[in-house]
């Protein structure tokens, strides 16, 4: 099942162009963005959320145009998404957030809106808290009540802006149980800095950066990008692309290899380093 | 020895044939013996218990409604409706108070001859602009992101918050307005206040509210105050039937436009 299609996407902000022919199918399952800063990923995420346009090429969720006022709103009715920043309504519980978002979603029963509403809280883990003011709320605190937020009404499709960002490596592994457990039978797009989530959870990898798509395939197809360019030695090679001491005090190198040096398998981290590596030393010939 | 509740007791407990002295007697025990609040527990149906839970968890969660909030329901507004509507910053109490400030201070100001009177025409019809500008957008709105992306009509939010903060608002002005020495200048504010507003709202189909209103504003305001500039009689050119009249059909027309938007008929449909 294709959830949605990005063909050719262009978008500007003056003179930065952050989305330049970014093309890439987004299917059921849990696909990963990974991307450097300002590779237009944010951007892509609010094109496929609907909350922005973009300047040519072409978007579908489900095969609905988001230009399309009627089909957009179809599109907004299947749509969960957190916000890379999202904001909070001044004085607002946890509760009172999520619910002020389920009424925005049309959940407009009080009492279905509200099992709703605990029903969300609790998969993230903060029934606890439910009752506390959002901003007196530790950063992974509130950005769990986002994610809680964009949970409401079962979405068929979860477009997530770094959602991992501020939270502790336990709230981290009960996101990945989260959203593996949203993944199933839906799409979710995930995008994010750690290659770690995206190795634990994605079926789909897209690499986007200055505005395209550089790669799009499985997490062991872009760790396989590495194979034969990752090596250790005990002291940095200047001839690495990249090299940095590791904790058993060997340097771990990425690149090409000098000759009778024992390449090690490589990590989807590796591979995602040298494919943006490459793509610089491309743009720059 | 100790005393346990007859299990025919205990169902007729159960069952609401208990009453009075008695009941409270059980409950008192009950609260104190474990093998009694065991039968008892056994004896009450599954889906009451999480009937009463259920009620207890809505009376606990659910969410106080602020003071606007209380109105707008008051006046018949929906619940949910009122929930959204009251979550305009520009309906904030702190907003609310420094708009009764500048009113107050541009109420005070007329009492001190034509100037002041001109001061209160420029500020009286702007507040409610600038307070439909605070109501929602981008720069606004913390939650703009996660409410643009959700299903629920932009215009008919834009225009449920617009209508009340202008309502808000147009109450303080009317207040501050009861203080100006002459009743021409204090009812000469409402029809250009009319069609700033609903000028700023027909142009928010193309711009941003906040640039739309801080449009709209400076186009009222920058002629009077060049007319001002130049000695010009501002204060009888504002408070004459020419520019009544005009600010009355700018006021039709923008409101006409604005029902050419098919999103506004559908905000205005839901609302049926």
């Amino acid at each position: 099942m294709i959830a949605a299609t990005v063909h050719d996407v262009h978008r500007r902000y003056g003179r930065t162009q952050a989305l330049d022919g970014a093309t890439f199918d987004i299917g059921s399952g849990v696909t990963g963005l990974l991307g450097p800063n300002g590779a237009g990923k944010t951007t892509l995420l609010r094109i496929l959320a609907t909350v922005a346009a973009p300047d040519s090429g072409e978007v579908t969720v489900f095969g609905r145009h988001p230009a399309n006022a009627t089909e957009r709103t179809e599109i907004r009715r299947r749509l969960g998404y957190l916000p890379q920043d999202p904001g909070f309504q001044r004085g607002f519980s946890v509760f009172e957030f999520v619910d002020y978002v389920a009424i925005l979603k049309e959940l407009s029963n009080r009492r279905e809106r509200h099992d709703e509403v605990r029903r969300v809280i609790e998969a993230v883990d903060l029934t606890s808290v439910s009752g506390k003011r959002v901003r007196a709320l530790s950063g992974g605190m509130k950005r769990r009540t986002a994610l809680a937020a964009s949970l409401l009404g079962d979405p068929q499709f979860l477009v997530l802006d770094e959602p991992t960002a501020g939270l502790d490596p336990e709230q981290r592994l009960r996101f990945r149980e989260l959203v593996s457990h949203a993944g199933e039978g839906r799409a979710v797009l995930l995008s994010t800095h750690q290659t770690e989530d995206v190795a634990a959870l994605c079926q789909d990898v897209v690499v986007l950066d200055k505005g395209r798509a550089l790669f799009h395939g499985s997490p062991a197809e872009l760790s396989a990008l590495g194979k034969g360019r990752v090596w250790f030695a005990d002291e940095r090679d200047p001839h690495a692309e990249l090299a940095w001491r590791t904790g058993d005090g060997r340097v771990r190198h990425l690149g090409t290899p000098p000759s009778g040096a024992a390449t090690v398998e490589p990590t989807l981290e590796d591979g995602y380093l040298l494919l943006v590596g490459r793509f610089d030393e491309e743009a720059a010939a | 020895m100790t005393w346990h509740i007859p299990e025919p007791m205990a169902l007729a407990y159960v069952s609401g044939e208990v009453q009075g002295a008695r009941a409270a007697s059980i409950e008192a025990h009950v609260m104190t013996c474990a093998t009694c609040r065991s039968l008892v527990g056994r004896e009450v149906p599954t889906d009451r218990l999480d009937a009463i839970w259920a009620d207890v968890e809505e009376l606990v969660d659910a969410p106080r409604p602020s003071w606007a909030e209380r109105l707008l329901t008051r006046v018949g507004v929906p619940e949910s409706d009122a929930r959204l509507v009251a979550s305009a910053p520009s309906l904030h109490l702190s907003w609310l108070t420094a708009v009764a400030g500048v009113l107050a201070f541009a109420a005070w100001a007329s009492q001190n001859g034509d100037r002041g009177l001109v001061l209160f025409l420029i500020v009286a019809p702007i507040v409610p602009v600038v307070a439909v500008a605070g109501a929602y957008g981008r720069w606004i709105d913390p939650t703009y992101e996660v409410s643009v992306s959700s299903s629920y009509p932009t215009m008919r939010l834009l225009l449920l918050r617009a209508g009340a903060v202008v309502v808000a608002s147009g109450v303080l002005a009317a207040l501050a307005s009861l203080l100006v020495p002459d009743a021409r200048v204090a009812a000469a504010w409402v029809l250009p206040c009319l069609a700033l507003v609903t000028v700023t709202l027909a142009l928010s189909r193309w711009l941003p509210l906040l640039w739309s209103a801080a449009f709209v504003a400076t186009c009222y305001v920058m002629p009077l105050l060049g007319g001002l500039h130049q000695d010009a009689d501002v204060l009888a050119f504002v408070i004459s039937r020419a520019a009544q009249l005009t600010a009355l059909v700018v006021a039709a027309a923008a409101v006409t436009f604005m029902f050419t938007d098919p999103q506004l008929r559908a905000a205005l449909r839901r609302s049926q």
